[in-house]
Formats: structure tokens, sequence, C-alpha cells
């Protein structure tokens, strides 16, 4: 199977109009026709990217709630426990596309592309700096965070005798420690690599829209078009 | 030598406090999977917990920009998680105030630093907004699908389009007490540690 | 060329790690090695070459340092980036991408150099330092030492003349620091000008020109090539550095052979999510009352077997016998302490002695009992002089000793160290051997995780040895075999 690459800006193009497109109730079959379009798309996407496993999970999980609503939707919503399962399964079926099409940007899109992709939307370079380093920390922190959490297990005081104020503090106030100490020495090596010079930040990727771009962007603003009329227009 | 000025530095560190806070927001979410009306107490968990490192965050950079920027990092972060774009003229509308407010003082009176991250807490309330747009409608369609009407109610109860002004309260509330929270963790550790 | 003329430094709220009318001068292509106990200012003058002082570490300072002809007061930092190189202690913290190839070319995109060239100069760096397979790939997959490896390459990608070096084999393996020995070869071969602050010195002997002793911010001693490779074991010591060469260590501890208890570990299996990593140990006696070293080449399991003695990983369903108990993962956890690696994991409260206290647990104490042990315990490790600082304001050291004497005051019997001696100086590696043969006195049982021969040699009784995942040796430690011992560390070099 050929590996489709996109763009970073349509990646973002994409999230914005499944987030549009969940905003707004599906009713009619071709909103739901769309919906399910709309999320199967980034599914298929997963797939290509080779990650077939989230893809199927995504597929299962929307699928199930999808056809619980449809089918237990008309009857009695006696007792809490059916309440409640079709509650999360509405929020499921309501959320889920754009959770999937977030999944599959975040996964798919290396950082340096999203950097050079937001340079080329304007963005300053410093707020593209610290995203950068945003997503560089996620992974830093739940790993100091297991350390720690490895010392409070060792010493005892995992639930601090139940004192829910001392267990919150054992967990953040080390870990912002941390993150101090790692964020000095990262600035270090930083600015002594060049960073924060007066000129334009360069990156070796080099961004294009192709074949592949303007199809999703083409599918997309359509599914986006014919909400709007299906809701507004009936 | 212009020191009012974010230079890397700056932008390293709020791209690490911004990191905490999310930690804190997934922190606090992942009870939100316990009960829906959990989800209602973002408004009072994540200032409260949050305004430890929110707190910190305040003594290390000290000039203007630093709640702007984080507040439009945390928009584009909620954007590309899926959590949707109608909360980010919030975000940012309340960073920027919190920012003005927090210049008032110098980055330093702590009046103006608790007032500041009361608004700045206000980005929490963006959470809601995507269950809220969707909830008329949902809450009709359950209706038309014959469910109770108290069912309905019961789910929506805590969060809906009249509620929010409740929350959105709540959050400069919480988040102004959450200063003086914040404020004596930050005194008891990094203060003394020689660190701020 | 370097040239420091007069300089003297004071960071801004400390005395520590100042210099006193400093002059050197380091001629191009030369290899200069720092050298001297914590604090002794070899770190600023790596700092002083490449502009962090007085850009970004605060502090007074007056003289005048030029390199290459500028005076680096007056250039900014972005411009020395092509001009100065460094690489930092922790592999863990200096870099800024998530992946390998976004930070070989970090520096190069900072400063604007078109995208072709970019590609370019990271092909041609991979290439030099045959990295090719590290290419590609997410930077926290990676060991310490190939990230420590990345690091190299990304400022080689600017291509500086000039490369400061600040302890940069602190937190590495012996194989690990003979790529960057290799590493620093072929730079020296390039004529690159190398500044090399550091404490494990051996795998420099050949490749140091000039080697600077240094003391409270002054220069001591100077050597040349040929007095460096002439140094001796007995020469190094009075200096209070590391040894230059592994096979001078002496061995004259005796390890107590009293006819101790002894301890059993069985079933000891346990593999990672990955399915790459883990142990498998069937059975292993060891005698308890003795300070056991566990040692390994990269990923042979020695972390991973000590998580699991400390009962950190639920899975393994291994058991520990001892006497006549049998203490499963949970029961370990509360009979085992542990040193960590980051030493800053594992400190909590507000001041040494709160942290002491937060060991005690035992609830038949009154609060004047346990305020009691603490002030013994602290007066023991000589930290009362600390007991009220904030763990996070002591020193590296201090921090260690403090997680020692929360490790006394929690009673346990088994004691476990993650590394206690990387990045530290002769006099603190001796001191903290004294402090473990102390635990031992105390009758405690005590497991080292480490690759410092030196510190083995001076203060360990039992040697486990570990290959991927499986005890390979199990024996005391005495004259005969410390022989092997020697062989095991230096057969990598």
């Amino acid at each position: 199977m050929i590996k489709i690459h996109l763009d970073p800006r349509t990646k973002l193009f994409m999230i914005f109009a499944v987030s549009f497109i969940v905003m707004v109730n599906a009713v009619s079959p071709m909103e739901w026709a769309v919906r399910i379009i709309v999320t199967l798309i980034p599914v298929f996407l997963l797939a290509n990217e080779g990650r077939y496993v989230s893809a199927l999970r995504f597929l299962l999980c929307y699928g199930a709630a999808l056809l619980l609503l449809r089918f237990y939707i008309s009857a009695e919503s006696t007792g809490v426990i059916s309440a409640l399962l079709v509650g999360y399964c509405g929020i499921v079926a309501q959320f889920m596309p754009a959770m999937i099409m977030a999944w599959y940007v975040i996964h798919t899109t290396k950082i340096g592309e999203f950097m050079s992709a937001m340079q080329k939307m304007h963005i300053p370079d410093g707020i593209s700096v610290s995203l950068a380093v945003v997503m560089r920390f996620f992974p830093t922190i739940k790993e100091e965070y297991l350390s720690i959490n490895d010392a409070m297990k060792m010493r005892g005081i995992s639930f601090a005798g139940g004192r829910i104020t001392k267990m919150i503090e054992y967990r953040l106030v080390p870990l912002m420690f941390s993150c101090l100490n790692i964020g000095e020495e990262l600035s270090a090596a930083a600015v002594t690599r060049g960073l924060g010079a007066p000129v334009r930040r360069t990156s070796p990727v080099q961004l294009r829209f192709k074949a592949a771009d303007w199809l999703m962007i083409v599918v997309f603003a359509a599914s986006m078009i014919l909400f709007v009329i299906s809701k507004y227009f009936r | 030598m212009n020191d009012n000025k974010l230079k890397v530095k700056d932008f390293i560190t709020i791209g690490i406090f911004t990191a905490l806070i999310f930690v804190v927001e997934f922190a606090c979410g992942m009870l939100g999977f316990i009960h829906p009306y959990i989800v209602a107490s973002y408004v009072v968990l994540i200032p409260l917990v949050g305004s430890i490192p929110m707190m910190l965050f305040y003594t290390k950079v000290e000039k203007f920009g630093m709640l702007t920027i984080m507040s439009i990092l945390i928009a584009i972060i909620m954007f590309v998680t899926g959590m949707g774009w109608l909360g980010a003229p919030l975000i940012i509308a309340a960073g920027l105030i919190a920012d003005l407010i927090a210049k008032k003082g110098g980055y330093k009176s702590f009046k103006s630093t608790a007032l500041s991250h009361g608004v700045f807490c206000l980005w929490i309330c963006a959470n809601y907004f995507p269950v809220i747009v969707t909830a008329k409608d949902y809450r009709k369609s359950l209706l038309d699908g014959g469910y109770s009407a108290e069912y309905c109610d019961a789910l929506f109860r805590a969060i809906n389009g009249k509620t929010i002004a409740i929350l959105l309260a709540l959050c400069f509330i919480f988040g102004v007490i959450g200063a003086f929270v914040g404020k004596a963790v930050v005194k008891k550790h990094f203060e003394k540690a020689g660190i701020v | 060329m370097i040239e420091i003329k007069n300089v003297n430094f004071r960071y801004k709220g400390t005395d520590e790690g100042g210099l006193h009318d400093l002059s050197l001068t380091i001629n191009d292509g030369e290899t200069v090695l720092l050298c001297g106990s914590s604090g002794c200012g070899k770190t600023t003058i790596g700092r002083l070459i490449n502009g962090l002082i007085p850009h970004y570490y605060k502090g007074e300072l007056t003289g005048s340092v030029t390199v290459n002809g500028r005076d680096i007061a007056k250039t900014e930092l972005y411009d020395l980036a092509g001009v100065v190189g460094t690489v930092f202690q922790n592999p863990r913290s200096q870099f800024f991408a998530i992946d390998t190839d976004g930070e070989i070319t970090f520096g190069a995109e900072n400063i604007g150099m078109p995208p072709e060239a970019i590609i370019s100069r990271k092909n041609d760096t991979a290439n030099e330092m045959h990295i090719e397979r590290l290419l590609d790939r997410s930077i926290f997959e990676l060991s310490g030492g190939e990230k420590q490896i990345i690091a190299c390459a990304s400022v080689s990608v600017l291509s500086p003349d000039i490369m400061v070096l600040d302890e940069p084999s602190s937190n590495l393996d012996s194989s690990a620091i003979m790529k960057l020995k290799a590493i620093l070869a072929d730079w020296k071969s390039h004529g690159k000008t190398i500044i090399i602050a550091e404490h494990r010195l051996y795998f420099l002997r050949e490749l140091a020109d000039r080697m600077l002793l240094l003391d409270n911010g002054r220069i001591t001693k100077e050597l040349c090539a040929d007095e460096i490779k002439a140094l001796t074991f007995a020469d190094t010591e009075q200096m209070g550095i590391r040894p230059l060469s592994l096979t001078d260590i002496g061995y004259s501890h005796e390890s107590k052979s009293t006819q101790n208890e002894r301890l059993t570990l069985e079933n000891f299996v346990f593999t990672y999510k990955d399915g790459k990593h883990g142990i498998n140990i069937p059975e292993l006696e060891l005698p308890t009352r003795s300070i056991i070293a566990i040692i390994g080449h990269n990923g042979a399991g020695k972390s991973t077997l000590a998580r699991n003695i400390c009962g950190l990983e639920k899975k393994c369903k291994g058991v520990m016998k001892l006497g006549d108990k049998t203490l499963k993962a949970k029961d370990r956890l509360r009979s085992c302490y542990m040193i960590m690696q980051d030493v800053n994991h594992q400190l909590f409260t507000e001041s040494v002695r709160d942290e002491v206290m937060l060991s005690i647990t035992d609830k038949q104490m009154t609060d004047t009992d346990k305020l009691q042990k603490s002030t013994e315990i602290l007066t023991q490790l000589d930290l009362s002089a600390y007991s009220d600082t904030h763990p996070m304001a002591l020193s590296g050291g201090q921090k260690q000793r403090t997680a020692i004497a929360s490790g006394i005051a929690s009673s346990k019997p088994i004691i476990i160290f993650d590394e206690p001696t990387s990045g530290l100086d002769l006099a603190h590696m001796k001191q903290v051997a004294g402090e473990i043969l102390k635990l031992r006195d105390m009758g405690k049982t005590i497991f080292i995780v480490t690759h410092d021969m030196e510190f083995i040699l001076s203060c360990c009784d039992h040697i486990v040895r570990l290959e991927e995942g499986r005890v390979v040796g199990n024996t005391t430690l005495n004259q005969d075999n410390a022989a092997s011992l020697r062989q095991f560390f230096v057969s990598e070099i």
C-alpha cells in the first residue's frame, strides 16, 4: 500500500473540520453518513501508517457506541446502568471522531514538521519553540513521575496516611524541582547551539501540498458544507 | 539590555510550565471518568492543584507575554487534541487579561498575581464548551428518542448553557483561592530551597 | 586560541565554583584536561569559554576572556555557536528534540542554515561518527551512551573549532566511555581544540596534551603529556583525583568472612514490556550483612535486578528467602530501602530533619523519641548543621547522605544503591564508601549497582556479575579474584 503522507497544515484543517462537524448533532441519515465517513478516514489513515491496533480499537469502540445508540435509544431508559451506558455511548459517539483524528495527527506528525508548518502559517518562532518544549517535556514528565512514584512506594508514603494534600505535595513538588533542573540544563544546551539567534529558524523539512493533501482538503471542506446545508437549509 | 523582552530561556520555561499544567489537567481528567459530575468539579480541582506550578511560574519569568503565550499554547494543544476550537477565544482572552493584571503589579505584587491567576483559570471552562454546545441539541434528540426528561436533566444539570456563568465564576474564585495555596507551597519549598 | 587573563569570578549567591585570578592560554588543537575536586572551578572555566558566563550564569566577573580574537563578554551566545560547541554532563536533559534527526540538526536550524545544507551536514556528521543506525529514532529509546553520542553529533554539525565538555562521562558505563573516547580522538585528529572537565580520567590518558589540576578556583598543578602518562596511582591519590589507569588500583580491603545468615533469591524472572530487557535468575544465594556489588555491561539487567530485589516490580513472582522468612515483592518493599541514581526523586520534605523523620514509621515511638533518633542519625552522617536546610538546597553529596540517613531511619535491613558514585570526585567517593562500610557494621545487607571499579575495590565484599539477565558470577571478593574483576573492567577498554 502506498504510504499517504499529509502536510501538517492539511491535518490541522482536518481536525478543524471534524471539530466543526461534531459540534452539531447529527440527526438525519445524511448527517450520520458524513459523520461516519469523516470518522473512517482517520481510521483508514492510521491503518495506512501501519498502526493497525489503534485503528482496530477505535473502529470497534466507535462501532459499538453507534450500535448501542441506534438500538438502545428507543428503549425505556429505566435503571441507572442503562442510562449511564447510553450517556457514555452518546458522549463517545459525539467526540470520538475528533479524538481519532487528533490521535492520528499527533502520532504521525514529527515535531519538526509541525514547527515548520507553524512557521509557514506565520506563527512567531518563540511560540513554536515553546510548543516544541511542551511536546518534549510530556515523556520526560512521565519518566520523572514514574521514578518519583517508585520512591514513594519504596518509602511507603504513596497514600501519605490518607492526607490528600500531602499526596499531592509529595507528587508535584519533586516533579517541579526535577523539571526546573532539567529546564535549566536544557536551556543552557539550547543557547550554546544558537537558539535565540535573530534569524528565522530553518528546517530540513520542506513542506508542500501534494495530491493527497488537496483530496483531503476537498473531502473535508465538502463534508462541512454538506453538514451546514443539511442543518440549516433543510 | 532589554530585560522585558521574552528571551529563549523564558520561552523554554513557558513550555515547561504549560506541560505541567496539562499534566494536572490530565490527572484531574482521569477522575472525570469515574462520574460525570466530577467533570464539573474541574473548576475546583484544577485551579487549586494547578496553582502550585502556576505560582512558581509567576516567579520565574516576570515578563509580559508569559501568560498570553501560555494561553495560546493551551488553545493550540486543546485544538490539536480534538477538544475543539470554540474555547480558543476564551482561553486567549483570559490569558491576555491575566497578563495585563499581573503586569500592573509588576509581576511581584501578590494581590495582582492572585487576581491574575483567577482570571487565567477561566481557560478551564473551555473544556466544557464542546459539551455545552452539543448539549442543547443532544438533549432534544434524547427527548425525541423517548428518554425521560428527568434523565436528561440529571445528565446535563451540571453542565449547560445556564450554569456556564456559575462555572466561570467558580473558576475565578478557586483560582484566587488557589493562588494562596500555591503561594504557600512555593514559599515552603522553592523559596526555602533558594530557587525563587 | 583561547586566552583567559586574570579572571575572577563569583557566582551570584554562592562561593562555590568561583575562580581567583585565573590566567590560562590554550593553543589551537590542544586537548586540555581540567580536573580537581567538586567545586574547584573546572566547570566554570568551560563556561567562560563557551560564553555561558557571563551571558547565562550571572555573577561578578573581572578579567578578560578572548576566544579566537573575540571578547566573550561582548559576543552574543548565538554568534559563538559555530565557534565553541558544548557537551554537557547529563544525557537526559541536554536534548531539545524528540527524535535523533531533529536533535542533530537543531543547531543548524537555529542559525538559519539553508535546508539542503542542513541535510548534507547531518549526513556528513552521521557518516563521520558512524551513527547511521541511530538516525530516525526516538531519543527516549536510546541508552545514556547513545544519547551522549547524539549530543556530540549535534554540536559537530555546526563545525566549531573548539569543543568544551563538562564531565561528559559521568553517567556512562565503560563501553559508552570508549565510544566517547573515539569521538574525542576523531575530533582531535581534525585539529579541534578540546577542553574537558572530568573526574574519571583513565580514558583521557592518551588524549590529553595538558592536564590542569584546580583547587578552589586556582590552578595548582600543570602537567604535560609525558608527565600525565607517567603518573602513578600514588601520585593521583596525592593529587586527590581519580586514577589514570585502572590496572594500578590496588586491593587492600579485607572483607569480613563471618558465618552470616544466607539470603536466597528464587525465581527472579522479569521482562519489560518491550520484551527485550529483563532478568532470569532461577536461584542466587548471597551472604547477609555484606556489601554486594552488582556488575555487568550496559543492558545486562543490573538495575532491573535491583528494582526487583526492592520489590518495585509487582509482576515479578520471585521470592527472597531470608532466614525463615519468605518475602514476596510486597514484603520486600517494606524491607528494602533504595538510594536512587537520581536522589532528587526521593526527597519530599522541606528540611533534612523532616526527611529523616519521614522514614521513622514506628508507631510505638513518641514524637520526642523520633526527634532524638533523627538527631542521632544526622550526627552520624555529619548532617547536623543542615538539619533545617531544604534538601533541594544541598549539594549532590549532601543529598545522597540525606537519603542514606533516611534509609537508616527506616530501620530496613536491606539497602540498595543505584550507581552511587557517578559524577563524584575521589574524596566524595571515599566518603560514600566509608558510609556504606558503616551501614554494614550496623548489620545491614547492602546491594550496590555500579561500574566504578575503584569504588568496588574500596568497600565491597561480594560480587555478582550479570550478563543478559543471567548470573554469570557470584563470588566473594578477595585478593585472588580481584584480578579477574580488574580484567572485567579493563577488557572493555
